[in-house]
């Protein structure tokens, strides 16, 4: 593996775009976009999931635009009661988040003020959350709202420490998510020295959370809960001895968030394809104290998958990078026997992404905050198989003859486990023969 | 500082955005923060053509300089747009709104020259940005000065009558259909288009734009200012009825035609001929019976030109009644106010979507023209709704006018489809009584989703057997 650093200028959505998607996913938050005319513009012309369609002209009543005038700008405390009023028309609603940028703050508005005004006037949490935060590392990803949303549900959670609850509550009032689940796992884990164990992320992808808990239980692992979960109060408690599990790649503040807490955030792989996941549920037991060992189960998956493997060997594959999903999905798809050519990495921390990194093989080149223009021509150069595109490419890519798809697919269609390792290959073999089917019509 | 659920327009950098992405050979260099460039996927979605979008970005950073970091060097990124679009005649350099909120000044610049070719390209720069403009308004202004920056000497007027089209920008619904249809007339009453403005010129067109011996204004929201500059510098007159109607595109036809000295007679004929063949608005008028327009109320909302127009038309033409007819474009209040009187009682500007729905729904229409922002209204009072004026969120492969003959009959077969059955309200609808909780509680939902849920309450009641709503049947409804 080779890390370059090409310091372009990479083709990334604005991670704003994904305030429709999370107003979906978490439908007890109602989420306030400060800023100007730009902000509410974006967040309304871009789809909720990144496609090269159009977003329906459906309005999410739990998204609002605070459109400051950057000529009169507002009193201190307006925008609360404002938030107040409209927020009283919304039943149901357990949390208000305030995604105020940089904008917001050139123009005098001092969003944390202002949540904590909300807090105490509607007796609900408040949270602020800044989608133009500097990261440890330069660079942006399409998902970071994602990843300072869920770092604002970890504030939220519950403060006891975890073992203290675990054993008083009955399973039934664990929450609906896991409830069955934990049913039948609660007796064998009773033993004194496991840790409750939370699985962070997820957020794109509809039951993420349930399927990993049930590869975790097989593994004798209880999960006590998941963030973002099923709802606000629905939260599981994080802090010391609580053992968080990273679903995700991309959530370097949400898990920077859970560890300033005093959980321990497991450093393993992404249970992304299926060594992964392996990994992963070996690793996440092994911190919650039990050991177990996945090699047969492991074994097992790459089997079931061998016809769809055979499809993918030797075929090429160019990630140009968005979401920060790709470097797990290269290192799967190079270990199913496909040929990556470069992954793109519009941030990438080496820290967090440690594991990920030592288990990439060792002919994937990951290019750094790389340029769209010169991916575009090492793409037309190299003509790999398969481009998964950002969606700023997608179009001038397939105009020019590639085969693309769209990173957010993947997510969509789940692939977490070892179920989503076979999702993640039939979609691409799905892909190519469409391709194929279409390229054989003589037009 | 307003709460919103949606806005109309977007900001000032997306107005000088899609005027200069619908000129060839202008490329765009916006200075933004890095996650606020979002023109580049919205480009590829919109448009659909797999061209990559004419901007570059230049990102704008903060803190200490780190070197690995893409950091927006602002003379390193020009050069960079020179050295990648070795063509580009004029480079326009736009600002985000964080960019002009952040105080930064930018340095005069002049442009290298491009390498081999001895050529610099003119760069273009907007000092009246500011961060409250709007889409609209600095869309017309862009369009402008990057007209007045080509503009160097007078070239002849053509031999024989040319004008020019002054139309929407890129983005708008079936924008390139638009001036095709403006230019198919054109041609029929031998007059030939000197160019299209902005969407399908060069840069070499705008400095050829005296050529013409008329400007023909298709859509004024953009085209204005560009079109005063022209009539007080060059003397070239310009024709500003909206080609919306048969009417309307008869007007324009007839004015255009005595502009260039046309044969008035000729002109009559051709436009007879059209109306025969091509406009189906005028025969579906007559084809209908008049109980399918009676007491049919309309409520249009949109930007300028397309609410003005199809008020006119369906208020003349059609002979529906135009109850309510707005536009979100605050900067030209007093022109939509003026015209839009001509036709409707209640004309009104607004920006606020929630206000927009407020209104419409008082107004109790039968039928909803509007931006896509307006379907929820439309689906709340349960009638019919045709998204015909921008913004509109669908991008169709096969862009359909609404301007000119073979806009009227889009129109027509529009109408056709929404207004052929007459809905009947069911006899008891009007008997359902709301308890004062009931009405309480519906108060406290939001504007635009009031509507459906008074609705989807009688509903429940009705189900029930209650003759009445309580605020406890609601509350079902809602849950």
């Amino acid at each position: 593996m080779t890390i370059l650093n090409e310091s372009g200028i990479p083709d990334v959505l604005p991670p704003l775009h994904a305030v429709n998607g999370l107003a979906e996913r978490l439908s007890d938050v109602l989420l306030v976009v400060v800023g100007t005319q730009a902000e509410a513009h974006l967040v309304q012309c871009l789809p909720a999931a990144p496609s090269p369609n159009l977003p329906s002209s459906q309005r999410n009543p739990r998204v609002i635009f605070a459109v400051i005038d950057p000529d009169d700008p507002p009193q201190q405390g307006l925008l609360a009661s404002r938030i107040v009023e409209s927020a009283a028309g919304l039943r149901g609603t357990e949390l208000v988040l305030l995604v105020a940028g940089r904008t917001a703050e050139s123009l005098g508005v001092d969003a944390a003020f202002e949540a904590t005004l909300v807090a105490r006037k509607l007796d609900l949490p408040a949270e602020t959350v800044n989608p133009d935060a500097p990261h440890e590392v330069p660079g942006i990803l399409s998902t970071d709202l994602e990843d300072f949303v869920l770092a604002a549900l970890v504030k939220l959670c519950p403060k006891r420490k975890t073992s203290d609850l675990v054993e008083t509550a009955s399973p039934a009032k664990r929450g609906r998510l896991f409830g069955s689940l934990l049913g039948r796992g609660t007796e064998a884990s009773d033993s004194k020295d496991s840790r409750p164990v939370v699985l962070l992320g997820g957020t794109l992808t509809p039951g993420a959370a349930q399927g990993l808990a049930a590869e975790l239980l097989r593994a004798g692992v209880e999960v006590a809960g998941a963030v973002p979960g099923s709802g606000i109060g629905e939260l599981p408690p994080i802090g010391e001895g609580t053992v968080v599990a990273v679903m995700d790649p991309n959530l370097t503040s949400a898990a920077a968030a859970a560890e300033r807490r005093g959980a321990t955030v497991v450093k393993t792989l992404m249970p992304i394809g299926v060594d992964g996941t392996a990994r992963f549920v070996q690793d996440v037991a092994e911190e919650a104290g039990t050991r177990t060992s996945e090699v047969v189960r492991a074994r097992s998956a790459w089997e079931d998958l061998g016809v769809l493997r055979n499809r993918i060997r030797g075929k090429r594959i160019f990630f140009t990078g968005d979401t920060g999903f790709e470097i797990p999905l290269a290192r799967f798809l190079a270990d199913a026997g496909a040929v990556v050519l470069e992954v793109g990495a519009p941030r990438l921390d080496r820290r967090f992404l440690a594991a990920e990194l030592q288990a990439l093989g060792p002919d994937v080149d990951v290019v750094v905050s790389p340029d769209y223009r010169g991916q575009t021509n090492r793409i037309d150069e190299s003509r790999p198989d398969v481009v998964i595109s950002s969606p700023g490419l997608h179009l001038p890519l397939v105009a020019r003859g590639h085969l693309c798809r769209s990173p957010h697919d993947f997510l969509e269609a789940g692939l977490y486990g070892y179920g989503g390792a076979r999702r993640i290959l039939e979609l691409l073999v799905r892909t190519m023969d469409r391709a194929e089917t279409l390229d054989s019509l003589n037009l | 500082m307003k709460l919103l659920r949606g806005v109309y327009e977007g900001p000032q950098s997306y107005g000088i955005l899609r005027v200069a992405a619908s000129i060839r050979g202008v490329h765009t260099l916006l200075r933004t923060l890095p996650g606020e460039a979002y023109f580049r996927p919205l480009y590829g979605a919109r448009e659909r053509t797999g061209e990559m979008a004419p901007v570059t970005l230049s990102p704008l950073r903060e803190g200490p300089d780190d070197s690995m970091a893409p950091a927006g060097n602002l003379d390193r990124d020009l050069s960079g747009v020179l050295r990648r679009h070795p063509r580009t005649e004029i480079v326009v350099l736009a600002r985000s709104e964080a960019s002009l909120l952040s105080g930064e000044t930018i340095p005069i610049i002049t442009l290298p020259e491009v390498e081999g070719t001895g050529r610099a390209p003119r760069l273009v720069t907007f000092p009246w940005e500011g961060p409250g403009m709007r889409e609209t308004e600095a869309a017309e202004v862009a369009l402008e000065d990057l007209i007045r920056a080509r503009m160097h000497e007078r070239p002849e007027r053509s031999p024989y009558p040319t004008v020019n089209l002054f139309g929407p920008p890129i983005f708008g619904p079936g924008a390139t259909a638009e001036y095709a249809e403006a230019e198919r007339l054109l041609d029929m009453i031998g007059v030939e288009v000197n160019a299209r403005v902005p969407l399908g010129a060069n840069t070499a067109d705008l400095g050829r734009l005296p050529r013409a011996w008329a400007n023909l204004l298709l859509y004024r929201e953009v085209g204005e200012s560009a079109t005063l500059y022209l009539q007080d510098e060059c003397g070239m007159p310009r024709v500003t009825t909206p080609m919306i109607g048969a009417a309307g595109t008869g007007a324009a036809l007839r004015a255009i035609g005595e502009l260039c000295q046309l044969d008035p007679k000729s002109v009559q004929r051709t436009i007879w001929a059209e109306l025969a063949r091509t406009a189906k608005l005028p025969w579906y008028a007559r084809l209908e019976p008049p109980e399918t327009f009676q007491n049919r109320r309309v409520a249009i909302f949109g930007d300028f030109t397309y609410p003005l127009g199809l008020g006119y038309a369906l208020a003349r033409e059609v002979g529906l009644e135009i109850i309510t007819c707005g536009t979100y474009l605050t900067h030209l209040e007093r022109d939509f106010l003026f015209h839009a009187h001509t036709f409707t009682e209640g004309a009104f500007v607004e920006e606020d979507p929630d206000e927009v729905a407020a209104r419409i729904e008082a107004a109790k229409p039968d039928l909803i023209i509007g931006t896509h922002l307006e379907e929820g209204v439309a689906d709340s009072l349960d009638v019919p709704f045709l998204p015909l004026c921008p913004p509109v969120a669908d991008a169709p492969f096969v862009g359909r006018p609404l301007m000119g003959y073979a806009g009227s009959s889009v129109l027509a077969d529009a109408l056709d489809g929404v207004l052929r059955e007459k809905t009947i309200e069911p006899p008891g609808e009007a008997g359902m009584q709301w308890t004062d909780g009931a009405l309480q509680e519906a108060a406290e939902v939001p504007l635009f989703l009031r509507g459906r849920a008074r609705r989807l309450a009688e509903e429940h009641a009705r189900q029930q057997g209650s003759r009445e709503v309580t605020r406890e049947i609601f509350l079902e409804s809602r849950s």
